[in-house]
């Protein structure tokens, strides 16, 4: 079962086979938690969120189209955290709200982690949310291009520009 | 490539994204270039921060959360199983309707169809009928002026074919009973005319047929139905009929007997 790709796992769910769901659970769940908390350096918001990901994934395990599970789960995650913004009337812009949240999570980071945060932290939110699912979830360019609604070349150009100016700010503050 | 910077090609450098050849011309480039060398270690360092960077790890709340829900959702998915049985029990009974439903739409079209035929059947009869009972009546009018005296008996004796006769009919038929000059032709006009009573033009032809009429058996007959119908305008008449010399006496006579029920 371990050998078999998350597309294929996620097509026998969507088939009716719910136990196969635990295994994405494992292969993933940390992820789209690393990833929300990233978004909003909020740890039970993101736990919620990401139990709020899964939930859905079961719900609508049959609307699952073949493409690239990842992708499939992340705009799951994007959305769940756009929904979230918009309930709460809170843009997630705040970056004070963020930053001032991460330094109260930084005692149990190391220095190289905090820097890192509080560097992405500065990002708009739409820059931070490329660069994590660029770099934490090596989603491809392909597939990013899919899910942000833009093209592979324009993604990969854009990604490139906001590592030099994460680069700028994260050495700034080193 | 060698001579041109490659700042933008930095990052998927360092991820080894490239192809061998662009990878090859990058490292070639970068030999001579100090400014791409500071860029790609800067960069590297921040590939590093988020290679080490620790993940959080969410509580095992979640996990059990997720399982519960899993069951949970599990649990109602067995409730549902029989769906696809149910589903074909649906699609059998359907099928059934639909079939049903076909039969029922061709024998309602079929029948429909044959109603449509009766009507339009029903409809070239009657008008059949009523070009048939335009000819017969061209015929008796046709008829009644005939110069035969016989042909004009058999044109009034056609009024049998005619349910309800028109206007132009009885005033044909009055023609003769009052006009022709043959006591037969008058007489069976008188019959035919006899059966239409009820209508005015009738009686008041009949009226004036007895100022008129010299034949004895005519004048009897026409006394006889005016009675029957109690017309009393035919009092006046019938009075004169009395006073005129030539009428026959057995004339005067009847008129006498049936006089005083009209009066």
């Amino acid at each position: 079962m371990e050998a078999l790709s998350d597309e294929m796992i996620m097509q026998k769910v969507a088939e009716g086979n719910l136990d196969l769901l635990k295994v994405l659970f494992d292969r993933h769940h940390k992820h789209v938690y690393n990833f929300l908390f990233k978004m909003t350096g909020d740890r039970m918001l993101s736990e919620d969120l990401t139990q709020d990901v899964f939930y859905k994934l079961i719900k609508y395990r049959s609307s699952y189209n073949m493409g690239s599970f990842k992708s499939w789960l992340f705009t799951i995650a994007r959305n769940s955290l756009k929904t979230h913004f918009t309930r709460h009337h809170k843009t997630f812009e705040d970056i004070e709200v963020l930053a001032y949240q991460s330094v109260e999570d930084a005692h149990d980071m190391t220095e190289n982690n905090a820097h890192l945060q509080n560097a992405l932290n500065r990002l708009p939110p739409e820059d931070r949310e490329l660069i994590l699912l660029n770099r934490y979830q090596e989603i491809r360019y392909d597939d990013l291009a899919e899910m942000m609604g833009s093209s592979p070349g324009a993604i990969k150009t854009k990604v490139c520009r906001i590592l030099k100016k994460l680069k700028e700010i994260y050495l700034e503050t080193i | 490539m060698e001579n041109e910077h490659v700042l933008d090609l930095i990052p998927e450098y360092l991820d080894g994204s490239l192809d061998k050849e662009t990878m090859k011309d990058i490292q070639r480039h970068l030999e001579k270039c100090p400014q791409c060398q500071q860029e790609t270690k800067e960069m590297e360092a921040l590939l590093k921060a988020f290679k080490s960077d620790v993940v959080p790890v969410p509580s095992e709340r979640l996990r059990s959360r997720f399982e519960e829900a899993l069951e949970a959702e599990k649990a109602s998915m067995g409730k549902v199983v029989p769906l696809p049985l149910e589903k074909k029990n649906r699609n059998w009974a359907s099928s059934v309707l639909k079939i049903a439903a076909s039969i029922a739409l061709l024998v309602a079209s079929f029948q429909m169809g044959s109603v449509f035929q009766q009507k339009k059947i029903n409809q070239e009869l009657a008008q059949l009928k009523d070009e048939n009972l335009d000819m017969k009546q061209t015929a008796m009018l046709s008829l009644m002026e005939n110069q035969s005296a016989s042909k004009r008996i058999q044109g009034v004796a056609y009024i049998d074919e005619f349910e309800n006769p028109d206007e132009s009919i009885i005033q044909a038929l009055a023609n003769r009973l009052l006009n022709d000059e043959n006591d037969n032709v008058r007489l069976t006009a008188f019959e035919a005319l006899s059966k239409y009573t009820s209508s005015e033009t009738v009686k008041n032809v009949f009226i004036e047929a007895l100022e008129k009429e010299k034949n004895p058996s005519i004048q009897v007959a026409i006394i006889q139905t005016l009675v029957q119908i109690q017309e009393k305008k035919a009092a006046e008449p019938m009075k004169k009929l009395l006073e005129k010399e030539d009428t026959q006496p057995f004339i005067k006579e009847q008129i006498k007997a049936v006089l005083p029920s009209l009066t």
